[in-house]
């Protein structure tokens, strides 16, 4: 199992478990200090309340990896053993669960693939009730079969320790429970435990600990300076890779978050809401380094509210100062990828040999903000045979009156290169028209319907009518005229509200989960097809294809805000979700 | 320092060797043990520069006013510039090939071209890749035609591989040889597999045999990747180069490495625009990199079986456009690297008041390069793939 | 090759019933899976073994309607959403096609089809019409070979892939009628190519269709094969069927293609199969007699062909029962040196021992080694499940369903180990 693999597992477990009070002391205190990454649910009720509500329960069985975990034989298997101790233990097990473990859990994973898991029961006797009956249920099983029972125990630093086989081990100590994988690993455990107070009194958990705040319901600690050193986590640390326009997004994420020794998400359970907020210990990026162009310079500056527009599916503000980024280049991506000298020569051409960083990227305000929405189709335009969201950046001029004109004539060079060029391989070109909107006249390149077939069926180029208009000091630049007019509307309703920029903050993303739904359900039939193209039956797809549609509504909206100063990442879902419209809609 | 042969005893004894062998037929592991199909042969690398390379940045004639005055914003000047004669230099960012220079480990072609080049990226670029040879509209490249006549399906031998991430360009297309695309020589490592060895037919044998020499290429291979990886700088090129190297180190048998800078398609070396900067990165890669496979190869004294040649579709214009760029020319120089190359300066640098549409006029048609790399380096029939006679240029020692 | 020993063409082309000392086999029905299937799963070895070869080749040869409807839903499915440039999707819709088709032979001579005459999307860069093509190489894979001839020189993507999008009467142009002389009579006088390029002026693809524009067609007399007259493109395609050069061309080709590559077959044995075949170019008649023959079912024929890369990846996918992500399988058969719709000339792959050096041997067992793992090719794969439906131990399972033999020494109980040590075995890079 990948590290990956085992924090969702961890996650996953820690979600099916306890409802009632916090135990008074922290499960922690029984992991060893070294963890490399450990999962600490303090208030287990407040975690399980919403996760084991029916509809929740529902939407999460239409997941994909879900789904094939339950057509696996070994699930049915699992399910009589459910059955059989709910009968024996005179509870069902979200509530045999929850007596189990409602005092709280922790989970920490360590080198060699090593996981100890802590689970501080509220009824112990009900623990006690459960050991035993797994204890005799090994040794009759064994009998039976006429083998010697492979449930052994083993006394460990005066504790009396238990295996069921060998791929399980466990203490009672108490109402705590103390699992791991073979008795080897428990005694490493138990002596790890015992030095200086076991994770829970490292300095680094504590500072984790006092950092996502009380309210906090369950908090993911990972140990930066044990998990540096991992091969993959350090490539995923440097997510551009020399790649320009993952360096403008990631502005330095990656290299922020390798300063830190310890990033810890804290898990917050709020009305109909969940948040992941995310602190560490990291320095914040300085203006000397090369991802300073995502620093807002002063306190109060930062990136814009997101826009809003009808059909929205995603928002993205960004704070970037474009110019910053483009001097800082030969920091950024040393090496030239024949994509950037190629964007070199066709910037030169669209803006007449003008200087792409002082006279080009210089002219575009660092308040940056892209949307994409669903996209409207008529049976006079036609329908394409897949529907692809429309798309949009919005940027602000700093000279609008200088510049305006400098950019709508590169924008009709690029556009007039690309029908030349499709001309060229006897493919159809763009068509430029000049409509009006809100009395500003503004420019779409749409593809002639002349080559169209059929209305129904239209090909994939039909979802793109690219738009350039400029409104006052913005300047919008569209996949469609449709949204171009949706964001006119936008920056106009903006105008009457000045919109006042997050503070320090240079990036929000927002989701919108039914939008999302929405537009995989307009390609379903296409989606089906594509996963036939991995291998999967026509029947297999639906249900899969459906689920994913399923989960995609269960998040009504999300948003990751990412700030400089303190490097925070955060993450809300809202629920109950929409369970039954999502899944049923066809 | 180790030798070669003491490091190929060291492979051979590695115990990991048979683990997974023990029935496979004795004699041909050991006799492709013993005797790999490419140890001590002669090796060729093709470095493509993708995009048309500005001959006149990298090779300076800084002596020349007509230089300096039809470059203003892009000249460089003989102060930081290597220089390599009264009249020429080596840009200020090419110190690696400036050492190979001085160590008579370079050898630098002048006024090297196609004849009929149209300037046109893919057309210039095919003519490179085929050596448009007789009868016109040839369906394989000159490295392609190489490889199919260094196969031997009866040894089960791997003639040439390409090294790179981009799509195999059109030079190693070959009719009948599968040149494989490689982006590690882990890409050649493989689980293990018996060869068998009861008695079968013909057909059976060449299987057996290719699977065995399959098994023995993956052990040595693996062999060669736990040793020291030599020093390269961090690039994309020097990457591939650490590639090829561990290739020949392992004696994969490849006799045509061909690879690439630039990224083979739009973009890379044909700077149009804002060329200085672009242009300096594209150099120092190009130098440091095979500075850095030169000195790796020295380590086990491999240098004098390798030669590599660098080519580009064209070279550019002398004056710069108005974007700070040069656009597409004629004649560019050709460089050739290695232990047994005649170092120094090959022809004359064509003259910059004597322009073709102001590009260097070619003087030495690109053939005669292939020629001579085929018939002198590999000891192949040159006329047979590129289709007439040409005379070498004299960049080896004999 | 050597010349292959003398068979009497009437026993060779008979058909084949088995008795006591040519016994009815795993190992022959495996062998026929091989060559007229992308090989077998272990339901269809077991029921060929109750049917009998000849009942076996009943269904292989004309499978029921089934066949007609599944492949108008893949024509559906394979259409491109757009004028999309890149093949690879319509590519790994093939495969899908071959790997989960009732008429597997009809892929399979599809591909051989593709392989005689073979369109490249290097040049086509189309993929709507390279489905065009495809179609067509189905439409008369197993029918009128004359009827695919015809529609071949009327093919947008050939022009294409010979860089003769425009045929001008002023430039004729010698690619395609160089093809269709050579790749039929073996060879062609300069003489003749160039009076055929004559007749094949005035072609044109335009917007991926192709159009005739009378202007740009010479029609002056050419003389083509001894012929005279105001040839067209389709004019010499007649001309080379009349041909008897190109019969024997075919039979032969077709023979390497089911029988054999290893022994160059001799005149007298193939001469049966010509005189028939010359007679209506029916295709599926002359595949017939071939697979139903003594030949077919001799060590003559028996593991002496190479397989293609097409067939080593499928062979295992069959055994599988169910199917795979063809998108990366598609890439890994071109790193293996078989990328289809961009083969290395338009006379396809050579083929036979050429698909065999130290890389691609090497990428097979890496290949093997994903696609029985899983890998990216598959979330669903359940080699125990598969193991334990036919109640045999793993070890013996797979080396019957891959080389309907004796496990190798030292085969690991574990499905996987056990599914892979049967296919890393050299005679399974033989068909």
């Amino acid at each position: 199992m990948s590290m990956r693999q085992k924090l969702w597992l961890g996650m996953g477990l820690a979600a099916l478990v306890g409802r009632v009070a916090v135990a008074a002391d922290s499960p922690a205190q029984a992991l060893p200090a070294q963890a490399i990454a450990a999962l600490e649910v303090f208030r287990p009720r407040a975690v399980l309340a919403p996760l084991l509500e029916k509809d929740t329960r529902a939407t999460l069985a239409l997941a994909p990896a879900i789904q094939r975990a339950t057509e696996k034989p070994d699930f049915r298997q699992f399910q009589v053993l459910v059955q059989f101790l709910e009968t024996q233990l005179g509870a069902d097990w979200p509530t045999a669960l929850q007596k189990l473990t409602g005092g709280g859990l922790a989970l920490g994973l360590y080198p060699q693939q090593r996981t100890v898991f802590v689970a501080d029961a509220e009824d112990e006797q009900m623990l006690r009730q459960l050991h035993t009956l797994l204890w005799n249920g090994a040794q009759n099983q064994a009998a039976l079969a006429g083998k010697p029972s492979p449930a052994v125990s083993r006394q460990i630093g005066g504790r009396t320790a238990y295996s069921l086989g060998k791929n399980e081990a466990h203490v009672l100590a108490g109402r705590r429970l103390v699992w791991t994988k073979n008795l080897e690993d428990m005694e490493a455990a138990l002596q790890g435990a015992q030095q200086g107070g076991g994770l829970a009194a490292s300095p680094d958990y504590q500072a984790a600990r006092r950092a996502v705040g009380p309210d906090a319901a369950g908090m993911l600690f990972l140990n930066m300076r044990a998990l540096k050193l991992a091969p993959g986590i350090a490539k995923a640390l440097k997510p551009e890779n020399g790649n320009p326009l993952a360096a403008l997004v990631f502005a330095g994420l990656g290299e922020t978050a390798g300063t830190a020794n310890w990033i810890a998400i804290g898990l917050h359970v709020k009305p109909h809401a969940l948040a992941l907020r995310l602190v560490s210990d990291a320095t914040p990026a300085g203006t000397n380094s090369p991802a300073a162009f995502a620093l807002p310079p002063t306190a109060t500056d930062g990136a814009l509210p997101n826009l809003a527009v009808p059909r929205q599916i995603a928002a993205l503000s960004l704070y970037r100062d474009l110019h910053r980024f483009y001097a800082a280049k030969d920091q950024l991506f040393p090496e030239r990828t024949s994509g950037l000298i190629f964007f070199e020569n066709m910037m030169g051409i669209f803006f007449s040999g003008r200087d792409l960083t002082d006279d080009v990227m210089a002219q575009a305000q660092p308040h940056i903000r892209f949307v994409a929405a669903q996209q409207q189709f008529d049976a006079a335009s036609g329908t394409p045979v897949y529907q692809l969201p429309a798309f949009a950046v919005v940027l602000q001029l700093r000279h609008p009156e200088q510049f305006r004109e400098v950019v709508e004539e590169a924008w009709q060079k690029a556009i007039g290169l690309a029908s030349f060029t499709r001309g060229q391989r006897a493919e159809p070109g763009f068509i430029i028209d000049r409509p009006v909107h809100n009395d500003i006249p503004f420019s779409v390149a749409r593809f002639s319907t002349a080559y169209a077939k059929d209305p129904g069926k239209m090909d994939v180029r039909y979802n793109f009518r690219p738009a350039l208009a400029m409104p006052g000091q913005y300047l919008i630049l569209s996949s469609t005229d449709g949204l171009a007019r949706d964001l006119m509307d936008a920056l106009a309703r903006e105008k009457q509200h000045p919109p006042t920029p997050a503070a320090q903050v240079h990036g929000v993303l927002e989701l919108e989960g039914g939008k999302i739904a929405a537009a995989l359900r307009a390609n379903r039939g296409f989606m089906i097809k594509q996963n036939m193209l991995k291998g999967g039956e026509v029947k297999g797809n639906e249900a899969q294809i459906d689920g994913l549609i399923g989960l995609a509504g269960f998040i009504r909206t999300a948003r990751l805000t990412t700030g400089v100063q303190q490097t925070q990442l955060e993450l809300e879902f809202n629920w109950p979700p929409p369970v039954q419209k999502a899944a049923q809609t066809p | 320092m180790k030798t070669r042969r003491e490091f190929l005893k060291a492979t051979a004894k590695a115990g990991a060797l048979f683990s997974f062998a023990a029935s496979a037929p004795r004699l041909l592991m050991r006799s492709a043990l013993a005797l790999p199909p490419g140890a001590d042969q002669t090796i060729l690398v093709v470095l493509q520069l993708s995009g048309g390379n500005d001959g006149l940045n990298t090779v300076i004639p800084f002596a020349d006013d007509l230089y300096h005055q039809s470059r203003p914003t892009l000249r460089q000047v003989a102060a930081q510039a290597h220089r390599i004669s009264d009249q020429l230099a080596l840009h200020p960012r090419m110190a690696g090939f400036a050492r190979l220079f001085a160590g008579g480990q370079l050898a630098v072609v002048q006024g090297v071209g196609c004849a009929k080049s149209d300037r046109n990226h893919p057309g210039a670029m095919h003519m490179w890749h085929t050596a448009e040879p007789q009868p016109p509209g040839p369906q394989t490249g000159w490295l392609g035609r190489a490889a199919d006549q260094l196969w031997n399906p009866d040894t089960a031998n791997l003639p040439a591989a390409f090294v790179g991430a981009i799509p195999q360009p059109f030079a190693s297309n070959a009719e009948r040889v599968i040149v494989p695309s490689l982006r590690s020589p882990r890409d050649l490592v493989c689980p293990p597999a018996k060869a068998g060895s009861a008695p079968g037919d013909r057909l059976l044998d060449g299987a057996r045999r290719a699977t065995s020499a399959a098994q023995a290429n993956s052990v040595r291979i693996e062999n060669v990747l736990k040793a020291h990886a030599g020093d390269y700088p961090q690039y994309r090129l020097a990457d591939e180069l650490r590639t090829i190297a561990q290739l020949i180190r392992a004696d994969a048998g490849i006799r045509v490495f061909f690879t690439e800078l630039g990224g083979g398609g739009i973009g890379g070396f044909d700077n149009h625009a804002g060329q200085l900067g672009n242009h300096c990165s594209l150099l120092e890669q190009l130098s440091a990199s095979i500075a850095a496979f030169a000195r790796d190869l020295q380590r086990d004294r491999l240098f004098d079986r390798v030669v590599l040649m660098t080519f580009s579709e064209f070279g550019r214009t002398l004056h710069e456009n108005g974007r700070r760029g040069t656009g597409h020319g004629a004649a560019a120089p050709v460089f050739v690297v290695g232990g047994r190359a005649q170092g120094g300066l090959i022809g004359t640098h064509p003259s910059l008041a004597d322009l073709d549409q102001d590009g260097q006029k070619v003087h030495t048609d690109f053939r005669r390069i292939y020629a001579e790399l085929l018939d002198r380096w590999l000891g192949l029939d040159s006329r047979e793939i590129l289709g007439g006679a040409y005379a070498p240029v004299g960049m080896l020692r004999a | 090759m050597a010349p292959s020993a003398a068979f009497d063409p009437q026993w060779a082309w008979a058909r084949f019933e088995p008795d006591a000392h040519r016994p009815w086999n795993l190992a022959l029905a495996g062998h026929l899976y091989r060559r007229a299937a992308f090989g077998a799963a272990w339901p269809q070895l077991q029921r060929a073994l109750a049917d009998g070869p000849q009942q076996t080749l009943d269904r292989l040869l004309r499978p029921g309607a089934e066949a007609a409807a599944f492949n108008r839903q893949f024509d559906e499915y394979e259409t491109p959403p757009g004028d999309d440039r890149s093949a690879t999707e319509l590519r790994a819709w093939w495969l899908q096609r071959m790997i989960r088709t009732p008429h597997p032979l009809l892929e399979k001579m599809t591909l051989f089809w593709h392989g005689h005459c073979a369109a490249n999307n290097g040049k086509v860069e189309s993929a709507p019409s390279l489905q065009r093509y495809l179609q067509l190489l189905r439409r008369h894979a197993l029918g009128d070979f004359r009827a695919l001839l015809a529609g071949l020189v009327q093919d947008a993507a050939l022009f294409a892939t010979f860089d003769a999008k425009a045929n001008r009467r002023a430039l004729p142009n010698p690619g395609f009628p160089r093809w269709l002389l050579e790749a039929h009579l073996g060879q062609a006088s300069e003489q003749d190519i160039r009076e055929a390029a004559r007749a094949f002026s005035g072609w044109f693809v335009q917007l991926d269709q192709l159009r005739f524009i009378e202007r740009e067609h010479d029609t002056g007399n050419k003389q083509i094969l001894g012929s005279t007259g105001n040839f067209g493109a389709d004019d010499v395609a007649r001309l080379v069927l009349a041909q008897p050069a190109t019969a024997a061309m075919l039979v032969r080709k077709l023979y390497r293609w089911l029988i054999s590559e290893t022994a160059e077959p001799a005149a007298a044995l193939l001469a049966p199969l010509e005189a028939a075949f010359a007679k209506d170019y029916d295709v599926l008649a002359l595949v017939e007699t071939m697979l139903r023959s003594n030949l077919f079912f001799s060590p003559a024929a028996y593991r002496q062909r190479v397989k293609s890369p097409v067939e080593y990846a499928l062979g295992m996918i069959q055994g599988l029962e169910t199917s795979v992500a063809t998108q990366p399988l598609g890439d890994a058969l071109a790193g293996l040196g078989q990328n289809l719709l961009h083969p290395p000339t338009t006379r396809g792959w050579s083929g036979g021992r050429d698909w065999l050096n130290p890389a691609t041997v090497a990428g097979r067992l890496r290949l093997a080694d994903a696609l029985l793992r899983g890998g990216p090719y598959s979330e669903n794969l359940n080699l125990a499940a598969l193991v334990q439906k036919h109640g045999q131990p793993a070890t013996i399972f797979f080396a019957q369903l891959y080389v309907q033999d004796e496990p190798a020494a030292g085969s690991a109980p574990d499905p996987r180990h056990a599914a892979y040590a049967a296919v890393a075995q050299p005679e399974f890079l033989l068909a």
